[in-house]
């Protein structure tokens, strides 16, 4: 899944392992939700922005693709 | 020993589990399969593992109840479902009870028992059923 943590975290100048040590979780976890390799929970998503001061809009929020289907 | 609080490595913990489960209870079904094979059913029956296979079925079964109850379409009505479940119940407890008392050797009170015996494993599991759809049909009531 897109998002924009690696964006967000680089503007707040905090590395991946210092981001993850402010939530409670692994460096490993912080770097594949940034690689959209994992889905976090919503739980999750809230705790990263509320270190990074940002929305869940700002930092997760991804357009609709239009497959028109 | 810290506790795993990371979501992601809790999630790929209960995949490992289930893996291991997978592997167990092969295990376990080919040990009995050879005791099976080797000493026939009573034989299979003695080994303990007979029932540790048993109760962790009975288990799965209970906790796949929770999850079906949810999937299945919400039209389904608690009280008739129990009605339909109890009267089946019946027929069944009371026509193998009727059987087993036939059978040479067997008592009338040894078919009642069976029935008996029957009636209540059968109960059970229905009643659990019935709880858990009543208790998604108030909620779904409550969301209306």
């Amino acid at each position: 899944m897109e998002n924009k943590v690696k964006i967000a975290r680089v503007q707040v100048g905090l590395t991946q392992q210092q981001l993850a040590e402010k939530i409670g979780v692994t460096r490993q976890t912080i770097s594949l939700i940034e690689k959209g390799k994992y889905n976090p929970t919503i739980k999750l998503c809230l705790d990263i922005c509320y270190v990074v001061n940002k929305t869940l809009d700002e930092v997760f929020w991804v357009e609709k693709e239009n497959d028109n289907k | 020993m810290k506790k795993i609080k990371d979501e992601r490595l809790v999630i790929q913990n209960l995949r490992n589990i289930r893996t291991v489960y997978i592997f167990q209870t092969i295990g376990i079904l080919g040990i009995l399969g050879y005791d099976l094979v080797l000493k026939g059913l009573d034989g299979m029956r003695e080994n303990p593992l007979w029932i540790v296979f048993m109760i962790t079925t009975v288990i799965f079964a209970y906790l796949s109840m929770s999850i079906s109850s949810d999937h299945e379409s919400n039209k389904i009505i608690p009280q008739k479902n129990l009605r339909i479940s109890l009267i089946v119940l019946v027929l069944i407890s009371a026509v193998v009870g009727y059987l087993v008392s036939l059978t040479e050797g067997s008592t009338i009170i040894n078919g009642v028992i069976i029935g008996v015996v029957l009636f209540i494993c059968g109960l059970i599991p229905i009643v659990y059923i019935y709880k858990l759809r009543s208790k998604r049909q108030d909620e779904n009531i409550e969301e209306e």
